[in-house]
């Protein structure tokens, strides 16, 4: 049987030289997080999974096991545009190519990076044929005139959302603090035992 | 919701108390037991994701048992570190699945879906148990069983229909776990009060529904269900008796405790 356990096939044995293979690694997936009902959804960073439906079991307790959510999302990463990058001497919505058009409309959900260093949020929603015409229709519909350092598009129907009846997986023992570090007072008992070896 | 008929009390002094500690204690040691087996884990995970969420629901299961503690506590048992910390091993009433060496990582998720099926719909009948507190508790954890379920079901899935090695792995390890997950439903010596005081449905209705979960869902994969009523299931945790692998956990799980039992932390 062909095995993918490390501990089978790097056994050593006596064969041809190859070249290396490319690494065995699972693809990413970008992970949006809610933290409480009516703010928006923020980019929190990605993750590795085998696909789509494993990306947003692993997202749940990879992103939200300590602080408050309500709803999370998962994309694959190739499923994201990227606008170009400003270095906040232009807004990135004037770097977009116009009149890219595509042939169906579809959803896009869009997303602005407000400053270097800071995660993207969502700002809306906008119907398109094509990633840089969403963009375009949403410098219309959410270009405040501030700066926006990068935006992303994605379309609607490649995200894999929280449905109604998984909003109980927040659900979940307030009484966590157990998990924190702070919860020991380390700090306390440190300053305890000093002062007591002092006198 | 569940067709059983529960028989409800006015209070719980007026319960059996022997019957009603039986019940809470058999499914804080299945928690405490098996959350700590799986935080073995942690660190050794095979993906840094993977790692974290396994931890993660190993310390929702400590949690959960601790919150038992304290109800068993507020019934005149003693305080939940000297529960966990001070009995031996034939005072333990966690079935056998939830005590054995988590092996590698085909059967930590086989045991985890086994028995996580099991715990789902075990809370899902106490929501209707005649003592508050335990219906209560049943509502606060649904979004964490939720989870622990939607869980260990997308890794079967997947898994179960992966590749040929995946598959022939998760097989093996259900073959070896379905006699001791048929553990699981041992019932306790006093069964008859639990159900008769409506304070569980009991481990027959409790066995029935799991099996149909568990079926449904092996039916979406590539792996078969071991025949449950040709195989004998591993009793005697119910009662305290255990196999040779509880007791050293007890031991290191307590190690610390011990070494100063009056330490606060």
């Amino acid at each position: 049987m062909k095995s993918l356990d490390p501990r089978v096939t790097r056994l050593p044995h006596i064969g041809e030289v190859k070249l290396k293979k490319s690494l065995d690694q699972f693809g990413t997936f970008e992970v949006f997080v809610q933290a409480k009902e009516g703010k928006a959804f923020q980019h929190e960073g990605a993750i590795h999974a085998p696909n789509l439906e494993m990306a947003y079991v692993l997202a749940k307790e990879t992103f939200t096991r300590r602080f408050t959510c309500v709803s999370i999302y998962v994309v694959d990463t190739r499923d994201v545009f990227v606008s170009p990058t400003t270095e906040g001497n232009k807004s990135a919505y004037d770097l977009i190519a116009k009149n890219v058009e595509g042939t169906i409309k579809q959803t896009f959900e869009i997303y602005h990076l407000p400053k270097r260093g800071k995660l993207h949020v969502h700002v809306g929603s906008v119907e398109a044929s094509s990633p840089e015409a969403a963009m375009i229709n949403a410098k219309e519909l959410f270009g405040t005139g501030k700066i926006v350092y990068n935006i992303w598009a994605i379309e609607h129907n490649k995200i894999r959302f929280t449905s109604s009846e998984d909003k109980d997986l927040w659900n979940t023992l307030p009484e966590k603090k157990f998990r924190d570090a702070s919860d020991y007072k380390g700090g306390d008992k440190l300053k305890e035992f000093l002062e007591r070896v002092k006198n | 919701m569940p067709a059983t008929g529960y028989r409800k009390q006015a209070t719980s002094t007026t319960m059996n108390q022997t019957a009603l500690k039986e019940l809470i204690y058999k499914i804080a040691d299945d928690l405490l037991i098996l959350g700590h087996r799986n935080s073995e884990w942690t660190g050794f995970g095979p993906l840094l994701e993977e790692d974290i969420a396994f931890s993660s629901m190993a310390q929702d299961k400590i949690g959960q048992s601790y919150a038992l503690y304290q109800m068993l506590n507020e019934l005149g048992e003693p305080a939940p570190d000297t529960v966990a910390f001070t009995r031996n091993a034939n005072q333990f009433l966690n079935c056998q699945l939830v005590e054995l060496p988590n092996q590698e990582y085909d059967f930590s998720l086989v045991r985890h879906f086994l028995f996580d099926t099991a715990d789902a719909l075990r809370w899902e009948l106490l929501t209707q148990s005649s003592y508050e507190p335990l219906a209560l508790l049943a509502k606060k954890i649904k979004g964490e069983l939720r989870y622990h379920t939607m869980h260990a079901n997308t890794w079967m899935k997947q898994l179960g229909s992966a590749t040929e090695e995946s598959i022939s792995r998760l097989q093996r390890s259900l073959e070896v776990g379905m006699p001791y997950a048929l553990g699981i439903f041992e019932e306790s010596p006093n069964e008859k009060e639990i159900v008769a005081e409506g304070m569980f449905a009991g481990e027959k209705e409790l066995k029935k529904r799991w099996l149909t979960k568990i079926e449904n869902l092996i039916a979406q994969t590539q792996l078969h269900l071991p025949d449950s009523k040709i195989l004998s299931p591993v009793l005697g945790g119910r009662i305290g008796k255990h196999s040779e692998h509880l007791q050293p956990l007890l031991d290191e799980m307590s190690e610390v405790f011990k070494i100063d039992p009056s330490a606060e932390w």
